[in-house]
């Protein structure tokens, strides 16, 4: 859709008008150099070739080829692949309206939730495992699939679209759409539940959108500026709202936009007052449409999903209280003194518990305990689990007074044994730094003192009521101010393999965060509303919109930035643009078939190999023009280092910021900057093949402007020969990978061995090698 | 004239730096470790460590010079003896600490500032660091860690500054003796800096892209000849790169040179290193290995360790019993040839049946009885390698215990056509998996907290003949049997010992990582650094005791960073001003404007980035030669818009100089208690919070 419509674009404005310098303006002077060498005049086949009907013929076959690439045998596997567990279930969620978290932001998944919706989903399926069935479930799952390789396929024109308005030839555009057509990765990507299609989709679009602003630079202020100015935001927004990395490509935009305006800056081009015009426009363009249709796409999330579900846990209880059906709402109650409660780790999930026995007197690493009661954590329901809440303070005999709250010094009574939880200055038993927990028999007032705790509630004001469910809390031992804190690490076997209970020197440990579960008995006090029996059903509460949306969006980073576990598939970025590693998606033991997403080792390499380049013909030039010697002519400079310097910026801004991150990564997350390489490798073939032609000028003049005499680039017999020639190459190889992307057919192990063509990457059914190989 | 008041400087710091020098006759601080590794080149004993010697040497020179025999342990908090001459050492070590005064005034005024500035910078030195710097000041303390090398890697990063500094100032007589000179000063520097700590290196890093911007000048000069252009491509080469590697190298063949005798370090070594130590005796070992030997593996690559095994198990994939590479000698090194399960039993009365290349053998470990064992899980870390794991006993096992042994060659005798048997310690061997074919090997990937930060041991199924991490040679060997060797030894070559050291300091400074299961209390964030964020107690905090606590200077550290983001702001006001073609300065000051302001905030950047992203664990004291980059930034900035401007009277500068010093000097001795040590119940000093975060006081 979108390539007709760029078709019909072009067509309007004739031949030869379109297609821009994309980064920094030209001077206005400058563009009149005469280039020696420079033809302008075209060979009749160069001719044909950038006719419009021969581009909307090629930009015809390869979008059918990209639809072609992208649906065939769609319905394969018929099984949950790879992230479809974490995709598919949030499409289910929104279908069902049930509360999810999720790292990512909402819009990418809203569309699958749409696309399920739309096909009749009914989001029951809970996409629990990989290889779990979809035709058991009579889940519509081509359907859901179906959209992700829609817009995989579109992006395919887009690529053709930015390249042609870039000024390049038709052969040009095509080889660099033809790298992202034929690239196995892309294809495998697109064909499933994932968000990548949808992110490398918008992304794409809005550096067309961005290079089509810029070509009306000269007519400033004009309806179609404004039009992909705000093109460009929405498109941007878009590609934030599809997945976190999204954000690179606004801080891509970011950087194009200030180079752009540091150089309009420049006081021999504009005074003070068209300055801030420019500034104002920008700003409303690429901060404020963008951050409308962001908040947009969360308020939708927020309105579709209303009532509870499994995403409760991770949001604060006010949050919670707005969800439909959710515990807290339903169950939290104020907690008085003298209630008997279960107490609950709130990252583990485990109970505070303890039970008549004692830490050994030595550890098997030597160090010596107090021999106390043990307290530990469980994870399951048991009497041993009830505390009792003791004041320190004299209470009133009945009224609000009885209510524990913030900042209160308490006692916990552990009901079984009688005794009072305590902790002292020996070390834990599995951590020498912190703090042993036990108990202390009640009657015994000896160490009173080391049996205060403090209660914390988390963000709460003063006088706070502690309430059940909803009042997370931290204990902080009144002398020593350590946390009771707990990790997933057992304890041996004298206590049970149950989880180690211990004081945190660090006060405010975030983790170590607790809340009641339940009140399991409590003394009846005439003056106070009853909190037993059954509860009457509750509206759930209201909360502003940016209450919420900024409560998520925190929680988001923090979990993105948390996502540290190891994972077998996981890389490191060095290793993506050289194709070093695949993921295995999916796999079926019985016929040997396997989908493993792995790019299309020529086009990579070739991509990579024109970064390269670049780099060296730029870096070649500096050298030059710093000896006085310029090699290459004007146009064709500003051409390099305007728009394939764009395109690198591009690559390079979705690619270096991943070498800080620390979250595990993999080789998908470098597919939106594979394809800024695939426009860098069209442009560095066109500079190669072209002899120092270029198609000039490309840019929108406007009507008071001298006109430019134009040139033309020209690539002759070479380009088509070229690009033909590369294309079969590509074409093979996609063909030959076919069976790990599409997941079918069935391999055998050499057949699989022969495929390995790096042996980095880690196939399934692999034969043993030979001996002696 | 000129250099009185740099001396005055200089005596005063001598006077901050040695004033109650023997104060606490306690092994204080980070004495417990360096002292330590100083007595150990006193008695020429092999050890290892982390950072490169240089640092290390000059303690035990300090030591040699003050008439110390290296016979004391130096346990922290220990009392010294009559015969530790721990004062002479340490004025010895604060020579360091003085020294930085003096570079600092002269720096200044080689990067063009006034002598107010001048004034400044070295009062800020005096003053700015005192607290970590002068480790006596620090007293007794509970925890000993690395601070004395931070002085000398301070009085080295000043000192290539000041070269550096020398060397601009040089620019228009390019290749005159002071030229030369300037340069190759600047070379030895940074040499030296690198020798202490390899943060030095990021100094290297300043150096090295002022250089590259001179040399992208020079290289624009079309009018200069092709020669003279050679001529300073050729003089930085020599200067900047092979003269700092010499410099590096030559304290490695030193160290190598002075510690001469076996000690607790030569584990990390190769095995051919360690039999040329005096007090070694593998030459004793009996030559031939037979079945029935006990013996340990020492891999053969580069900072290998010998192979070794703990009852600890996996808590990923087999779950098996651990093997690892370790760099400590220990009983659980050792191993034992073992003859194949379908082979009758090992018969320690039978004949002696010696090993040879292509035999199937079995590797018991001797003090679990499991077999060396591997499978195809994939390996902890190494993920594309095979587990390889401990399993069963002396009685149970199967066919993935089988080792085939693949001779490689004998260092001594050859090729391994010329022999039969298999020696210890020369004979290069590679252990293949008999089952699934692939080759145990140990690459310096490091385990997880679980491991204990060993180094892994996988099973590498691509056989790759040339990779040395998979070779092996046998280090110790027992066998009561067997006569004991005589052998000599060819002293391994000092190149490869120096790159054998270098990957094995490599190697465990990446083992280096914060534990998160353990708190320490002594580490920091680099965010904590820049706004002083953070103090620390170094002693008890009760009401009798002498109660010190590391804190820098607050208006340093905060006029410091403060600096920083106003020479950002300033120089973005400034170049957006040129985009509107206003004139603010000449050519000529807009340059010295860019000159210094680059040197100095670069130079911050430089030494502070890198710890955000480093993995390691990080302490405040890796922020002090950053700080010495925001102190010049500091001047600078007062320079340019005070003391250099053309709108101000002298008056108003001398003003506005005797503000700042007075800030300076007056926040020091507010302070002063902090350093010195604080007497009586801290609620009877008042005024020292200046920050929430600092506990100072105590908080109920």
């Amino acid at each position: 859709m979108a390539s007709q419509q760029l078709l019909r674009e072009r067509g309007r404005k004739g031949k030869g008008v379109a297609l821009s310098e994309a980064d920094t303006t030209l001077v206005e002077e400058e563009d009149d150099h005469t280039v020696s060498g420079a033809s302008r005049r075209q060979s009749s086949l160069e001719r044909k070739l950038n006719s419009d009907k021969a581009s909307a013929a090629i930009v015809g076959v390869l979008t059918a080829l990209a639809f072609i690439t992208r649906f065939y045998k769609i319905n394969n596997p018929d099984q949950v692949v790879f992230d479809e567990v974490h995709f598919g279930k949030f499409a289910a969620h929104y279908i069902q309206r049930e509360y999810y978290f999720d790292v990512h932001p909402p819009f990418a998944k809203l569309l699958f939730g749409l696309a399920g919706w739309f096909v009749g989903f009914d989001g029951h399926f809970q996409f629990e495992n990989i290889g779990d069935s979809y035709t058991d479930a009579h889940v519509p799952y081509v359907g859901m699939r179906a959209l992700p390789a829609i817009l995989g396929s579109l992006t395919v024109p887009v690529v053709y679209a930015i390249m042609k308005e870039s000024g390049y030839s038709t052969v040009v555009s095509a080889f660099s759409a033809i790298l992202i057509l034929l690239d196995n990765a892309h294809v495998a990507q697109s064909r499933l539940i994932l968000l990548d299609a949808t992110l490398i989709f918008f992304m794409s679009l809005t550096i067309y959108s961005y290079i089509r602003f810029r070509k009306y630079r000269f007519i400033e202020f004009s309806q179609e500026w404004w039009g992909w100015l705000i093109a460009t935001g929405v498109f941007m927004a878009c590609t934030w709202a599809s997945k976190v990395n999204g954000i690179l490509t606004v801080v891509c935009i970011g950087i194009a936009v200030l180079a752009d305006l540091w150089d309009l800056l420049d006081y021999r081009k504009s005074s003070m007052e068209r300055f801030w015009n420019h500034f104002l426009a920008r700003a409303v363009g690429l901060i404020l449409v963008p951050l409308v249709v962001y908040l947009t796409f969360f308020w939708i999330h927020f309105a579709v999903l209303t009532n509870s579900g499994p995403g409760d846990t991770f949001m604060s209880p006010a949050f919670q209280e707005t969800l439909r059906g959710n515990e807290l709402l339903l169950n939290s109650q104020e907690i008085r003194y003298y209630d008997t409660v279960t107490i609950k780790h709130k990252n583990t999930k485990v109970f505070l518990h303890s039970h008549w026995e004692r830490y050994p007197l030595k550890y098997e690493d030597g160090r010596i305990s107090s021999q106390g009661q043990q307290v530990t954590g469980y994870g399951h329901p048991d009497s041993n689990n009830n505390w009792q809440i003791i004041p320190t303070k004299a209470l009133p005999e009945t009224g609000r007074a009885r209510v524990v709250r913030h900042d209160d010094v308490i006692q916990l009574l552990h009901v079984n044994t009688q005794s009072y939880l305590l902790t002292h200055d020996v070390a834990s038993p599995l951590m020498p730094t912190n703090q042993e927990f036990t108990t202390w028999p009640k009657d015994d007032h000896s160490r009173y003192n080391d049996t205060l705790f403090q209660l914390h509630l988390v963000d709460a004001h003063d006088g706070e009521a502690w309430k059940s469910k909803s009042g997370h809390f931290r204990l902080v031992h009144v002398p020593t101010k350590v946390s009771m804190w707990t990790y997933q690490n057992q304890l041996p076997d004298w206590a049970f393999k149950q989880q180690e209970v211990n004081g945190n020197k660090n006060a405010a440990e975030k983790t170590a965060t607790w809340y009641v579960d339940e009140i399991v008995d409590s003394e009846a006090d005439p003056s106070l509303p009853d909190r037993t029996g059954e509860v009457a059903v509750k509206e759930p509460k209201k909360l502003n919109f940016f209450k919420k949306f900024g409560e998520l969006q925190i929680l988001m980073l923090q979990h993105n930035a948390g996502l540290t576990a190891s994972h077998p598939y996981a890389s490191s970025p060095i290793n993506w643009p050289f194709l070093l590693s695949g993921i295995s998606f999916w796999t079926n033991a019985d016929e040997q078939k396997q989908i493993y997403l792995i790019g299309n080792l020529i086009g990579w390499w070739t991509c990579v190999t024109a970064i390269a380049v670049f780099i060296g013909i730029i870096g070649a030039d500096l050298l030059a023009r710093r000896r006085n010697i310029e090699p290459i002519p004007d146009p064709v400079r500003n051409r390099l280092w305007n728009n394939t310097g764009f395109f690198v910026l591009v690559w390079a801004v979705h690619y270096f910021p991943f070498f800080l991150m620390s979250r595990q990564l993999f080789i998908h997350h470098y597919l939106p900057s594979h394809l800024a390489s695939a426009l860098v490798a069209g442009s560095v073939l066109h500079y190669i093949l072209s002899d120092d032609t270029i198609n000039y000028p490309i840019s929108v003049r406007s009507a008071t402007m001298k006109p430019k005499r134009p040139l033309y680039a020209d690539l002759g017999m070479r380009g088509p020969v070229t690009v033909i020639a590369f294309a079969f190459a590509l074409f093979c190889l996609y063909v030959y990978m076919a069976p790990l992307t599409y997941g079918t057919p069935g391999l055998d192990g050499h057949q699989v061995n022969a495929r390995r063509l790096l042996s980095t990457w880690t196939l399934h059914f692999a034969a043993k090698p030979t001996d002696g190989a | 004239m000129e250099h009185v008041p740099p001396a005055i400087y200089t005596l005063l710091s001598c006077w901050t730096r040695f004033h109650k020098i023997g104060k606490a006759p306690y092994v204080i601080w980070d004495e417990a470790h360096f002292g330590k590794f100083g007595s150990h080149y006193l008695k020429r004993e092999f050890y290892f460590d982390v950072h490169p010697p240089l640092g290390k040497m000059l303690v035990g020179l300090a030591g040699l010079l003050s008439g110390y025999d290296g016979s004391f342990e130096f346990k922290s908090g220990e009392q010294y003896p009559e015969t530790v001459p721990y004062v002479a050492m340490r004025v010895l070590m604060a020579m360091f600490g003085v020294v930085m005064v003096p570079l600092g005034w002269y720096t200044a005024v080689e990067l063009g500032m006034s002598q107010w500035a001048c004034h400044l910078v070295a009062i800020m030195v005096l003053c700015g660091k005192s607290p970590s710097q002068s480790p006596v000041y620090v007293a007794w303390l509970c925890i000993s860690r690395f601070i004395l090398l931070d002085s000398m890697l301070l009085a080295f990063t000043f000192s290539t500054v000041f070269g550096l500094s020398k060397f601009h100032n040089q620019q228009y007589q390019s290749f005159s003796f002071d030229w030369w000179l300037w340069l190759a000063f600047t070379g030895v520097s940074i040499g030296c800096v690198a020798s202490v700590k390899w943060i030095g290196l990021f100094v290297m890093a300043l150096v090295g892209l002022y250089t590259i911007e001179d040399l992208w000048e020079k290289f624009g000069d079309v009018k200069m000849s092709v020669q003279d252009q050679l001529r300073h491509w050729g003089a930085r080469v020599l200067c900047l790169i092979v003269l700092p590697a010499l410099v590096y190298m030559a304290s490695f063949k030193i160290h190598f040179l002075v510690l001469n005798h076996s000690g607790p370090g030569d584990s990390q070594m190769s095995s051919l290193f360690q039999a040329n130590l005096v007090g070694n005796d593998f030459a004793k070992n009996p030559l031939d290995i037979a079945y029935g030997s006990k013996l340990t593996l020492k891999n053969m690559g580069w900072g290998g360790g010998l192979l070794h095994s703990h009852v600890q198990t996996y808590p990923v994939g087999s779950n098996q019993q651990q093997v690892t590479c370790y760099h400590y000698k220990d009983e659980n090194n050792d191993w034992i040839i073992m003859p194949r399960w379908d082979e009758p039993d090992y018969d320690p009365n039978g004949e002696l049946r010696f090993l040879k290349d292509g035999d199937v053998i079995r590797l018991q470990h001797a003090s679990t009885t499991r077999n060396l064992h591997s499978h195809s899980i994939p390996a902890p870390v190494t993920k594309l390698n095979n587990e390889v794991s401990c399993y069963g006993n002396a009685t149970i096992g199967d066919y993935h215990d089988y080792w085939e042994v693949e001779v490689v060659d004998d260092i001594k005798r050859g090729r391994k056509e010329k022999f039969v048997t298999i020696h210890s310690l020369t004979t290069r061997l590679r252990f293949r998996h008999q089952d699934s074919g692939c080759y145990l090997r140990a690459a310096n990937a490091i385990l997880p907290q679980w491991g204990f930060k060993q180094v892994e041991v996988s099973c590498d199924k691509e056989n790759n003949p040339k990779d040395i991490h998979t070779y092996w040679n046998v280090e110790s060997h027992w066998n009561d049997r067997l006569p004991p060797g005589d052998a000599k030894f060819y002293r391994s070559p000092f190149f490869r010992d120096f790159i054998h050291l270098n990957v094995a300091m490599w190697t465990s400074n990446n083992a280096l990582i914060p534990d998160p299961d353990k708190e320490d209390i002594l580490a920091s964030k680099p965010t904590d650094w820049p706004w002083l964020r953070l103090g620390l107690r170094m002693c008890g905090w009760g009401d009798q005791q002498t109660k010190y606590y590391l804190l820098g200077t607050p208006v340093i550290w905060w006029g410091g960073t403060t600096s920083l983001i106003v020479f950002l702001v300033t120089l973005g006001v400034y170049l957006l001003r040129q985009q509107r073609k206003y004139v603010d300065m000449e050519p000529r000051e807009w340059d010295h404007f860019l000159y210094v302001g680059k040197i100095a905030f670069i130079g911050w950047f430089l030494h502070y980035f890198p710890f955000m992203i480093m993995g390691r664990v990080t302490y405040v004291h890796h922020y002090l030669p950053t700080l010495y980059f925001s102190v010049l930034l500091f001047a600078h900035l007062l320079d340019h818009f005070i003391f250099s401007s053309r709108r101000f009277t002298d008056r108003t500068k001398w003003i506005a100089f005797g503000v700042v010093a007075f800030l300076i000097v007056g926040n020091f001795w507010w302070f002063r208690g902090l350093a010195f040590g604080i007497d009586g119940p801290i609620h009877e000093h008042w005024g020292l919070q200046w920050r929430k975060t600092w506990n100072i006081y105590n908080q109920l």
